[in-house]
């Protein structure tokens, strides 16, 4: 049965069928082959109450959020404000992509609409100024990633909706590793910059009379931020309310900046309910399946293999961030998270482990998916807004950041309370 | 054929604009929510109604995410073959959905026919007579497997007729963004 599913979901995957339907089929397979009794009549209210969610509304709430801040101008300005700010280091502009990505991402939620927004503003500089691509093209992709990480995240809420975790708990658990997966970041582009000092590139001459203008331009996005999980954390908003008001405000950031039209605003619709339908047809998927693996014990035989195995708690966890490195080099983010999340879930609970903790680093395992080639979108994306050199730019460059990930993976093991400080004393 | 596929796509992109309507106006009701609370005449029933806009937003807004070619897949093997190979994943890819979609949209029925029946409403203070929503949502995954159908149908003549290329065109990969 174990075998069944993790074959089947492989052979159907590489197909190419879509992922959210490949998830239908080995459930309809599941119920066929292995149930006692037919599930599938149950299939209509399954459908209906997993997507009947006024909590996975936040969704399309995120998204619009993103697609209204990404046609608002605000990120090239946003770069100018924190070029003055931290182009000084060895590095350069490179710590301005990382810093855009992390403030982008701490508001739009999503990775790929954060790296396709900082390599079209920053893609240029690089060009101009006579850095080194890879390094360069590296940043955005990896920084790109801090977006399902820091919150607000719509990976995290699908998670949360998936394994009935509370939402604003793994927000919390998500704030300190994001900030310091930017520092990572940042360090080990200084690093690599002071061996090799041909990596980067100019800074700007900013003084304190600039940098002291540039704060007005990043006033927007850290309201829009404070504004979001500070109603959140103080228990004053549920995820979606917060996601409500988030899309006025970004309303409001594109007035100011004279970007809202009709045309902007049926793009982002469209663009809204394109993405959000692609993210809902996966998670439904995700249900239906969790509902037949539950039904058919299918988790259960999955813990006995596991327990007779006879691994430690930790060996385990081991196993299955091995196999999550390895899957993510094929499959992307997304459907790497809710494809496996119904089998992996209950063994690291069974095992012991935090449902939130390990939210948190399945966030960082998925996000290492964005980058690690061939299946890596990120890496299409700031490819995409390159205008010449090749894509192995791209992969060479984001290797440094690959393994601030592996690193920050073995912090959040050793020290579980990076992640889990936050949600507990507050 | 071909027009048939040119007129699915452009009426989804209507479906799309009128399902994000509705996600706008669900962000005004919560945002209405949120104010009148403040002022102590909250009307409640906010939650129940932005579940039916996701319900409702995600049935009619898949067949948009379709017709863009946007629906993940993993096209690792895929993307190796020259236009014909990929013409034949293309296929079993909108054959698969096409299926799938059918048996969602007729599992929908009986949920559906349920609420008739016993004339259900929901348990809460709104005491929203549930047929209304659902029959929504119902009919957006019938025309899901309709839109579906359209492809697959399209895409097998296309693939007959040995216009590989137009066939990556139809069910294919669409590009990020």
């Amino acid at each position: 049965m174990i075998l069944f599913t993790s074959a089947g979901l492989l052979m159907l995957l590489s197909l190419s069928i879509p992922v959210g339907i490949v998830l239908f089929l080995l459930a309809f397979g599941i119920d066929i082959f292995f149930s006692p009794f037919p599930l599938m009549r149950g299939l209509g209210q399954v459908v209906w109450s997993s997507s009947n969610s006024g909590t996975l509304i936040a969704i399309p709430f995120f998204v619009l959020l993103g697609e209204i801040l990404v046609r608002s101008g605000i990120a090239r300005r946003t770069y100018s404000a924190l070029e003055a700010w931290v182009s000084w280091l060895p590095g350069g502009l490179i710590h301005a992509n990382i810093a855009t990505a992390t403030l982008f991402s701490a508001t739009s939620g999503s990775s790929v609409a954060t790296a396709a927004t900082v390599a079209s503003v920053a893609m240029p500089q690089a060009e101009k100024l006579g850095y080194d691509p890879r390094l360069f093209s590296g940043a955005i992709a990896a920084g790109g990633t801090l977006g399902i990480m820091i919150p607000p995240s719509i990976n995290l809420i699908v998670y949360g909706f998936l394994t009935e975790t509370s939402i604003p708990q793994l927000f919390l658990a998500g704030l300190v590793p994001g900030l310091l997966l930017a520092l990572l970041f940042m360090c080990v582009t200084v690093i690599m910059c002071m061996i090799k000092p041909s990596l980067g590139g100019p800074g700007v001459n900013a003084d304190w009379n600039r940098r002291l203008k540039s704060l007005i331009d990043l006033v927007p996005l850290l309201t829009l931020f404070g504004v979001i999980v500070g109603t959140i954390y103080a228990g004053w908003a549920t995820p979606t309310e917060a996601a409500a008001v988030g899309v006025a405000m970004a309303f409001v950031i594109a007035a100011t900046h004279k970007s809202l039209s009709r045309e902007m605003l049926l793009a982002s619709l469209k663009g809204t309910v394109r993405t959000s339908a692609m993210i809902m047809l996966v998670v439904i998927g995700a249900y239906v399946l969790n509902f037949v693996l539950t039904a058919a014990g299918v988790s259960r035989a999955l813990q006995m293999f596991l327990q007779n195995l006879g691994l430690g708690a930790l060996a385990t966890l081991m196993v299955i961030i091995l196999i999550y490195i390895v899957l993510g080099f094929f499959i992307e983010t997304l459907s790497l998270m809710v494809a496996t999340i119904p089998i992996v879930v209950p063994i690291i609970v069974e095992l012991g482990y935090d449902k939130v903790w390990f939210g948190i680093l399945m966030i960082i395992l998925v996000e290492m998916a964005l980058i690690t080639p061939p299946v890596g979108l990120n890496l299409y994306v700031v490819q995409g807004a390159r205008k010449s050199g090749s894509f192995s730019d791209v992969m060479v460059g984001v290797i440094p950041y690959a393994l601030a990930m592996l690193v920050m993976v073995g912090l959040l093991i050793i020290f579980p309370m990076i992640a889990l400080y936050l949600p507990t004393h507050l | 054929m071909q027009k048939i596929v040119c007129w699915l796509k452009s009426f989804n992109e209507w479906l799309a604009i009128a399902a994000g309507a509705l996600l706008l106006g669900s962000v005004l009701v919560t945002l209405f929510d949120i104010i009148a609370r403040r002022f102590g005449m909250s009307m409640g029933g906010t939650d129940e109604l932005s579940g039916y806009a996701m319900a409702i937003s995600t049935s009619w807004g898949i067949s948009y995410t379709l017709t863009c070619m946007a629906h993940v897949r993993i096209d690792l093997l895929r993307a190796r073959r020259a236009s014909k190979g990929r013409a034949m994943f293309d296929i079993i890819a909108a054959v698969a959905l096409a299926g799938t979609a059918l048996v969602v949209a007729y599992r929908a029925w009986p949920v559906l026919a349920r609420t008739i029946k016993f004339g259900s409403t929901a348990n809460t203070t709104l005491e929203t007579p549930l047929w209304i929503p659902q029959s929504l949502w119902m009919m957006g995954w019938m025309w899901f497997s309709a839109s579906a159908l359209i492809i697959a149908t399209a895409s097998l003549l296309a693939f007959f007729s040995g216009r590989f290329e137009q066939v990556n065109s139809i069910a294919g990969v669409g590009g990020e963004r």
